[in-house]
């Protein structure tokens, strides 16, 4: 028998029983579809994480006041870091910006309309840090933060809910009572998990401290951020901070730290593996469907070796060998699982692209191994479902078969 | 290419003449029984087939006929015994070289035609063929030319289910032929048929026989089709009770039986 042949013999057989043959690539259609679905929705997550900490940049560092968190409690003072501990590990060799950080929240009021949003005090490196880009004007320089200057950088979505002009530069926003000149708008980023980039208020941390909370402790600072060159080792620098801080604050051997460091690299690999075992969870699930799609076309095949026992019996009279049944059956069932796997694959790339990228707005990135997966697992399918009838065909006595009824 | 096939044949059987198509030597067949233990149906049936030979076997229903027809198409082995097959013994012969046996020397006619049902004619009468490698167009040019032979032509793009009793069982004998067998194989031919198409079929046998020179063994409980045959090998009981050329009345073979049940 040519492959012509085989295919064609193959086709009759699955075109001779449309319903069926339509039902039983169905399973397949919704296993691979499923699965090729899942590793797009898993990449889309991955893709998204690591575009939100490209954003913010890997070799980022953050310095939180407190103890670490034990059973959920904080222990400790809070008020352990300082705007000299920023100015001191700014100091360290591979640190490239630095900025306090303190976060607090605004009822902010221009003209007759008023925005509750985030505000955070900050120093001029807290932009190069964020990876901050300026769409007007620009952002406050040191002397600003030394004479708490009353200068505000706002995120666009802020400007306009506030309905301010397209270029607020100049513009005055009330916050908190006090009057504010608005100096520059940064570059719209998106949302990302850890809040919104766009809606935000960044003020010197002077200014938050002095004017707008009236603070106690002018000195002390909720966190420290800080941006590493990019051929630094984080965990060198981790080292280094952790040494100059306990040394600062007179932390004796035993005692633990009284800040928190976390390295933003850190995070990403740990949501990147997350994320990867999330992937793996969803294709899992998915082949699941497949599995049982599988177990369809057996299911199939074995009801079409009784269907088909006296045709099996007359093509062993006229001389097919046990082979070429074989052959005949499980061309037959890897046909059904390829022809169910390329609608699948069409299906599932098709809807993972055209809801996640048109319809969700996501970047779902197209990779090329559901292809070749779907393809390998169509004739792996195939040749599993369909070797266990083909193997009962193959070996049906040809006297019985031609005697069944 | 009809006449090169006649042509053909007839060489073969000049060539051949000597040789019998079949021969079998004491062969016995016994089957397992569910109860433990063996029931024998054949009982060293010894014979012959010369080439150009149209044989009747016939017997009552459970004489054993059909387990020998099985026997001598290659479908079945025997117990013990020795069956040849031109000249080569096929014996001991595995279940797929005997798959190559069938489709090389020996034409099946089926009682119920055992055609394929969605497979129009021509793929129908191109399926030995298929198995034996032919390419696709010659395939097709030989299905034709059987079709022709059995008047069919104009069937061929046709589902057996569309057609009469007649012509389906001419369709098997067109598929039968075509693989340019040593010996048509036809069991109870006529079995599914009215009179008429059944004589037509067995005039068609007959035709074949005579003008082609091909072999035919052919498996009937009735005398009357039996007739049609040059020579009839009774079987009664497992045991040939009768080989030789077709008496005038049927009452021989029945003699034959008794003859056989005394012993």
């Amino acid at each position: 028998m040519t492959f012509y042949d085989i295919a064609h013999e193959s086709w009759l057989s699955i075109s001779g029983n449309k319903m069926r043959s339509f039902l039983t690539v169905l399973g397949i259609v919704i296993g691979i579809m499923a699965v090729v679905i899942m590793v797009a929705v898993g990449e889309t997550v991955q893709q998204s994480i690591t575009d939100q900490f490209s954003s913010l940049g890997t070799n980022t560092i953050m310095i939180r006041a407190g103890a670490a968190q034990s059973a959920g409690i904080r222990s400790g003072n809070r008020m352990t870091l300082t705007l000299d501990d920023a100015e001191f590990v700014g100091k360290l060799s591979d640190v490239a910006a630095v900025s306090p950080v303190e976060n607090s929240n605004a009822q902010v009021v221009y003209g007759n309309k008023n925005w509750s949003t985030s505000m955070v005090g900050v120093y001029p490196g807290y932009a190069t840090v964020q990876n901050i880009e300026m769409e007007y004007g620009s952002f406050f320089d040191m002397n600003a933060v030394k004479t708490a200057a009353t200068y505000a950088v706002i995120g666009p979505d802020t400007a306009e809910e506030l309905g301010m002009p397209k270029n607020p530069v100049g513009e005055i926003i009330r916050v908190r009572n006090t009057p504010m000149t608005v100096i520059g708008v940064t570059k719209a980023k998106g949302d990302s998990s850890m809040g919104s980039q766009d809606d935000m208020i960044i003020i010197p941390i002077t200014t938050l401290k002095k004017r707008l909370s009236g603070s106690r402790f002018p000195n002390a600072v909720q966190m420290i951020s800080l941006k590493l060159y990019q051929d630094a080792d984080n965990n060198i620098v981790t080292d280094q901070i952790t040494e100059l801080l306990r040394s600062r604050h007179k932390l004796k051997d035993g005692t633990a730290d009284d800040f928190q460091i976390t390295d933003m690299k850190q995070v990403m690999e740990t949501m990147e593996t997350v994320s990867s075992y999330l992937t793996l969870l969803l294709v899992a699930i998915a082949a699941v469907s497949l599995l049982v799609g599988s177990i369809g076309i057996m299911n199939m095949m074995m009801v079409s070796v009784s269907e088909r026992t006296r045709e099996i019996g007359i093509r062993k009279a006229i001389g097919a060998q046990e082979g070429t049944i074989i052959t005949q059956f499980l061309s037959e069932s890897i046909l059904i699982s390829f022809i169910g796997s390329m609608f699948g694959l069409i299906l599932g790339v098709g809807l993972s692209q055209g809801i996640g990228r048109f319809v969700m707005g996501y970047n779902v990135p197209f990779s090329i191994w559901p292809v070749v997966v779907s393809i390998s697992v169509a004739i792996f399918v195939g040749l599993v479902s369909g070797v266990m009838p083909a193997i009962k065909a193959a070996k049906l006595n040809p006297i019985d078969s031609l005697r069944y009824e | 290419m009809v006449v090169l096939v006649v042509v053909d044949q007839c060489n073969m059987v000049a060539h051949m003449k000597k040789t019998p198509v079949i021969s079998l030597k004491k062969i016995c067949k016994s089957f397992p029984l569910e109860i433990g233990g063996f029931q024998q149906v054949l009982f060293d049936n010894t014979f012959n087939v010369m080439p150009g030979e149209f044989v009747a076997i016939m017997g009552p229903s459970g004489s054993g006929k059909s387990t020998c027809m099985n026997i001598i198409g290659a479908l079945d082995t025997a117990s013990s015994g020795v069956y040849e097959l031109y000249g080569r013994d096929i014996t001991t012969l595995s279940p797929d070289e005997l798959a190559k046996i069938r489709n090389e020397y020996i034409g099946f006619v089926f009682q119920n035609f055992n055609l394929l049902p969605k497979r129009n004619i021509l793929d129908n009468v191109m399926l030995p063929l298929m198995y034996r490698g032919m390419p696709i167009s010659e395939r097709e040019n030989r299905a034709r030319e059987m079709l022709k032979l059995v008047e069919l032509e104009k069937f061929e793009t046709y589902l057996p289910t569309q057609l009469s009793g007649g012509m389906k069982q001419r369709v098997a004998i067109a598929r039968a032929l075509a693989g340019d067998p040593k010996i048509i194989l036809a069991d109870e031919p006529t079995g599914a048929l009215d009179s008429k198409m059944g004589n037509e079929i067995l005039k068609f046998f007959k035709k074949l026989n005579k003008e082609l020179g091909i072999t035919i063994v052919m498996i009937t409980h009735e005398f009357e089709i039996a007739s049609y045959a040059n020579r009839v090998i009774h079987i009664y009981d497992g045991h040939i009770t009768y080989d030789g050329p077709i008496p005038k009345n049927e009452s021989v073979l029945t003699k034959s039986e008794q003859k056989a049940h005394k012993k």
